[in-house]
């Protein structure tokens, strides 16, 4: 309702970049099914931090303790194997990562690079123990949400013969 | 010249060899030496700072509210210091000059208020002279202490007297909204600036002691102002219930007096109680003061704290006492009523930091053991 009223009669007033930050918000999969009011909290509660291409953002094995959202530019995720870097992924806008250090004290699994220069936003695990704490619907949606990324993730990732058993 | 480069070198590299032989809890002692030198040199900018501080972090979460709307902050920092100023404006038409008149009458009636205390201590202490002469001798010396040249009245008086000169006042009163505006508008960018500073390498860290402390101050500071209005309102209502005078100017004063941790309410009850013993001069309304009080202080330990601040911040006893006295004899009331939050903010970081150390040296003991299990894995997650 306000928000209208502003849009309309104080266009000038409205935070424009912020706004183009909530349409690459809303794709981030682990805020399927969230409000817009949610996501303009986070936009204004959450830290922002540049990273230049190159920027190492976390080395795989480190405590994580905080998960990262894409705003701009793109994050290379690595995992080191047989003495050997792989590229597991490249993240563009929209993306999250680290979402495991919202669950427990886990190691990073791969390591995360910038590669190009990057606006990532960033949430540490104790805004998000209070942000389900305080709040049953978007509790239950967000767990839901990291189950579901899990189990995508296991799903694709067993082998074929498994995926088969276990398909219905 | 080649010796005196030679000598320059050598010099240079004695310095590093003697930086590397320092321990640095040394340095990092000097550099606290230094800081205390400095912050005692330049208190009054301080205060005003800090007052500003407390006021911008208080209204901080309105602002975001704002902001979640949609709104540029500036704009909505704009709109609640102009709101501000309206409320500021009909409260002093409206409100103020009752509250104005009381307290100026508090004033005009205080010397005579302290003469007859004074009086009624000494006539005690002769009636008691000779009975008890140990009580009659106590009671000398205290009227001595309290009002004698040089004692706790006229030393109180001189600082309230400092605290209200005209010229200071009117400085306080445009600095500290200044401030205020600027620490409000401008913050989110600073942070942005300090984030771009830190090493990737670090940045959890320093988030995690951002947010920690920003949870922990938050909620003490906006805990605090909320105790400190319902105390005072307690404290009004009870007072006028029980027919003391003067019952918003006590009520203020009770309000403002409790934030300072375990004297405050002292202060706002000795303060109730002089008005109750002035005013019907027995010892029964004493004593209703004394238990309101006492009421108002277990309600506010074991219902309001809890309720509105929760116990997130909690200092030992012992290191409260320290802090408090530390926080007066550096800052005055402002470092009575921040020290609390500082220090607990101090020790959180520190734990933190300690934290984050021990995690660096159990990835260097275990890294080679965490890459070993699900070593196939793929993108997500991480």
């Amino acid at each position: 309702m306000i928000i209208e009223i502003v849009r309309r009669y104080f266009p000038w007033a409205l935070d424009t970049t912020r706004e183009s930050y909530l349409q690459t918000l809303s794709k981030v999969p682990l805020f399927k099914g969230m409000g817009k009011n949610l996501l303009r909290k986070l936009l204004v509660d959450l830290v922002e931090k540049k990273y230049t291409a190159g920027d190492i953002i976390f080395h795989e094995g480190e405590i994580g303790k905080a998960v990262y959202f894409v705003l701009e530019g793109s994050v290379k995720l690595i995992k080191r194997s047989n003495s050997e870097n792989k590229t597991l992924h490249v993240l563009e806008p929209g993306s999250h990562f680290g979402e495991l250090s919202l669950i427990g004290h886990t190691a990073r699994f791969a390591t995360a690079v910038a590669e190009k220069d990057s606006l990532l936003l960033i949430m540490y695990r104790s805004y998000f123990d209070d942000l389900i704490r305080d709040n049953n619907a978007i509790s239950t949606k967000m767990l839901m949400n990291i189950a579901e990324t899990l189990s995508n993730y296991i799903y694709h990732n067993e082998p074929e013969s498994n995926a088969q058993k276990i398909s219905p | 010249m080649t010796d005196e480069r030679d000598k320059g070198g050598a010099s240079l590299a004695d310095l590093r060899k003697l930086h590397n032989q320092i321990p640095r809890w040394i340095l990092v002692l000097l550099a606290l030496c230094v800081a205390a030198v400095i912050v005692s040199r330049i208190t009054q900018l301080l205060i005003t700072l800090m007052a500003a501080a407390f006021i911008a972090y208080i209204l901080n979460s309105v602002i975001n509210a704002i902001e979640r709307l949609g709104i540029k902050r500036t704009v909505a920092v704009s709109l609640l210091f102009a709101f501000v100023a309206v409320f500021v404006i009909l409260a002093d038409l409206v409100f103020i000059p009752n509250i104005n008149q009381e307290i100026m009458d508090v004033y005009a009636k205080f010397p005579e208020f302290s003469r007859q205390i004074q009086n009624a201590l000494l006539s005690t202490a002769q009636s008691n002279a000779e009975k008890h002469p140990i009580i009659g001798s106590s009671i000398m010396k205290l009227v001595d202490a309290v009002f004698g040249p040089s004692g706790f009245l006229e030393r109180t008086l001189n600082a309230s007297e400092i605290f209200t000169k005209a010229e200071s006042l009117v400085m306080a009163l445009i600095l500290v909204p200044f401030f205020a505006f600027f620490l409000l508008k401008d913050w989110p960018g600073v942070m942005k600036r300090v984030m771009g500073w830190i090493p990737p390498s670090y940045v959890e860290t320093s988030i995690s002691v951002i947010e920690e402390i920003n949870i922990l101050v938050g909620k003490y500071l906006r805990g605090l102002a909320a105790d400190c209005f319902v105390i005072g309102a307690l404290a009004s209502a009870g007072l006028w219930l029980t027919g003391i005078n003067y019952p918003i100017t006590l009520g203020i004063l009770s309000g403002v007096a409790n934030i300072i941790p375990y004297f405050g309410p002292v202060i706002g009850c000795t303060a109730s109680s002089l008005v109750a013993l002035m005013q019907y001069r027995s010892l029964d309304p004493l004593l209703n003061v004394v238990v309101l009080y006492l009421c108002i202080k277990l309600m506010d330990d074991f219902v309001i704290q809890p309720l509105l601040i929760g116990k997130g911040v909690h200092l030992h006893p012992m290191l409260l006492v320290i802090t408090l006295i530390m926080g007066e004899s550096l800052f005055g009331i402002m470092g009575m009523i921040l020290g609390v939050p500082v220090v607990t903010a101090a020790l959180k970081t520190v734990g933190i930091l300690l934290e984050h150390h021990r995690d660096e040296l159990s990835r260097e003991s275990t890294g080679s053991l965490i890459k070993t299990h699900l070593v196939k894995s793929l993108v997500r997650p991480v």
